[in-house]
């Protein structure tokens, strides 16, 4: 027998599809906002095309690839480290409840401090430099690594841990058997989360910190009333944004494909 | 052989309050024989049971199998778990050859021997599925062929069939039957059902709660080879007259706790 789903054809299926529910989203969006631009837009409000025509632009220039390229070395280093540190630190504290009694409230502070008012005294101890700057993205996306891991590390079912002890598993064994794989969908969408608080961060340190690259861009085109301009940057940090965090989403269906959220059909986080 | 004398264990609960699991358990299974132990909850059967399996520590008494005392997990025992504890990341054939590779047996032999086992209980085919495409019953197979791969002398199941449905596990009783008359081990099996109790038990264990202790065996003496097809041993009235026994001895346990539960004042 044919199935329903089978005898539609490839246009209905693609329609029905959540790009198709996205795109549709994203044009009307553009159609207010281009209607909002026109009508009561002034000058810092451009219209959609006139902000597609100054990104087009934008990106054709010499100056948004060297600022994209500065400002993201902030993001991979930082981010890298927010992963490398971070993963380590949730697991352990996912396994090890006392050391976490200790460990909890400097999570807790990380987690409701506003993180821009980390960066005057970041500033003042570190200075302006790259290493600031990497610092601070790593702050950023950190949190969300550890909470998130530490949390899978917790939520491995205990059961299958005396499974593993039954058949005379060692403590490395149920380490690399069961905890590490048991977590690995959460490792996943806390690197994915991590990722877009780091470009947060990337942006927000050198929007209130050090005047440099992209956040740079942003300041000088509001100084100069350039309103296309300046919401063609935003834009270009959107769309690295999206990008980044689809490709992370991506890698957790591919890396962890057994986990509920990652079935086929399951709606994004 | 399964040695247990004295075996006594009193948990701390959370609130601090001490729960006696266990008291006094003694308790003796034969080579090769099929027991099965019945009790209301919470009188302490996944705790004996855990403490046979080396997974748990008991404050009183010793478990010697073979003469050997049990001071933790061994390669003769293995375990069926009743919420089925597979790897929801792997295969079928990778669950079924946990076993084996926990006991560092190498990547050939144990595909090899998991296949056997995947046969044998009846799911070839279904090699690189994940647990989560299978049914209750389907990985319930998945973790008696894990536990069987190892070739355990002993096999502890904790209320294996519990969690599936009334048809799947006759099947399974089936099953399990069979392989225990080819492979003839000692199987320790917990269950909440007097039919399943008898059906399978060479004795059926009667454990009573609060302190767990044994408070009687019963031997069934149903021939062998046993079935629970029609015609089968479900018709004799041996069967019938043990499962009578077997409730009227759990009523009369539950009654009891009434008892002691109502002489407070009443609301
Ligand atoms: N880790 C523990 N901490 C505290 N108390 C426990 C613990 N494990 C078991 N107990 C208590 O010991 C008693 C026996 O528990 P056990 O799980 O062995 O019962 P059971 O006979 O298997 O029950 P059921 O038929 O419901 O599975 C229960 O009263 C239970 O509350
Ligand atoms: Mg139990």
């Amino acid at each position: 027998m044919v199935t329903a789903a089978r005898r539609r054809p490839a246009w209905v299926r693609a329609l029905d599809s959540n790009l198709t529910y996205q795109i549709g989203t994203f044009v009307l969006f553009a159609l207010g906002w281009q209607v909002y631009g026109t009508v009561w837009g002034g000058l810092l409000v451009p219209t959609f095309t006139e902000t597609v025509e100054a990104f087009v632009e934008l990106v054709g220039t010499r100056e948004f690839w060297d600022a994209m390229f500065v400002s993201n070395q902030a993001l991979v280093i930082g981010f890298a480290l927010a992963v490398g540190i971070g993963v380590p630190v949730g697991v352990v504290l996912g396994r090890f409840r006392t050391l976490e009694r200790y460990l909890n409230v400097y999570l807790n502070i990380l987690l409701v401090t506003p993180m821009a008012a980390i960066i005057p005294l970041l500033v003042m101890s570190v200075g302006f430099g790259l290493l600031s700057r990497v610092i601070l993205v790593t702050i950023f996306a950190i949190v969300m690594v550890i909470v998130n891991v530490r949390a899978g590390v917790r939520q491995v079912d205990p059961a299958l841990i005396q499974m593993a002890r039954s058949f005379g598993a060692s403590e490395r064994e149920i380490w690399m058997r069961i905890l590490i794989p048991g977590a690995l969908p959460s490792i996943m969408t806390g690197i994915r989360l991590g990722l877009g608080r780091a470009v947060t961060g990337m942006v927000i340190v050198e929007l209130l910190m050090v005047s440099l690259a992209l956040g740079n861009l942003i300041l000088e085109y509001r100084g100069m009333f350039n309103g296309p301009a300046l919401y063609a940057t935003i834009a270009a940090i959107l769309i690295e944004a999206l990008v980044l965090i689809s490709l992370a989403r991506l890698l957790e269906r591919k890396v962890a494909p057994w986990a509920p959220n990652n079935q086929k059909g399951a709606n994004q986080r | 052989m399964i040695e247990i004398s004295g075996l006594g264990k009193t948990f701390i609960g959370q609130d601090g309050a001490a729960v006696r699991a266990l008291d006094d358990v003694n308790l003796t299974v034969q080579e090769n024989e099929f027991l099965t132990v019945l009790g209301p909850s919470g009188c302490g059967k996944t705790t004996m049971l855990k403490m046979i399996a080396g997974l748990l520590p008991w404050d009183q008494g010793e478990i010697a199998i073979g003469g050997a005392p049990v001071r933790g997990p061994g390669p003769d025992r293995s375990m069926v778990f009743q919420n089925f504890a597979l790897l929801p990341w792997a295969t079928v054939l990778d669950n079924v050859a946990f076993g084996l590779r926990m006991r560092g047996v190498g990547k050939k032999e144990r595909e090899e021997r998991s296949r056997e086992l995947i046969s044998l209980v009846g799911l070839s085919g279904f090699e690189s599925k994940r647990p989560g495409e299978l049914s209750g019953g389907m990985q319930q197979r998945v973790g008696l062929a894990r536990a069987l791969a190892v070739e355990p002398s002993v096999l502890l199941m904790d209320e294996p069939f519990g969690a599936v449905d009334e048809q799947t596990r006759r099947l399974l009783q089936e099953e399990l039957l069979a392989i225990w008359e080819k492979n003839r081990l000692t199987v320790v099996f917990i269950t909440h059902s007097m039919e399943e109790a008898v059906l399978l038990g060479d004795r059926v264990v009667l454990m009573s709660a609060r302190p767990g202790q044994i408070s009687e065996i019963v031997p069934v003496p149903l021939e062998r080879p046993r079935s629970s097809d029609v015609g089968g041993v479900e018709r004799s009235s041996d069967y019938v007259n043990i499962t009578a026994y077997l409730w009227e001895r759990l009523r009369e346990m539950h009654e009891e706790r009434s008892v002691v539960a109502g002489s407070g004042p009443s609301v």
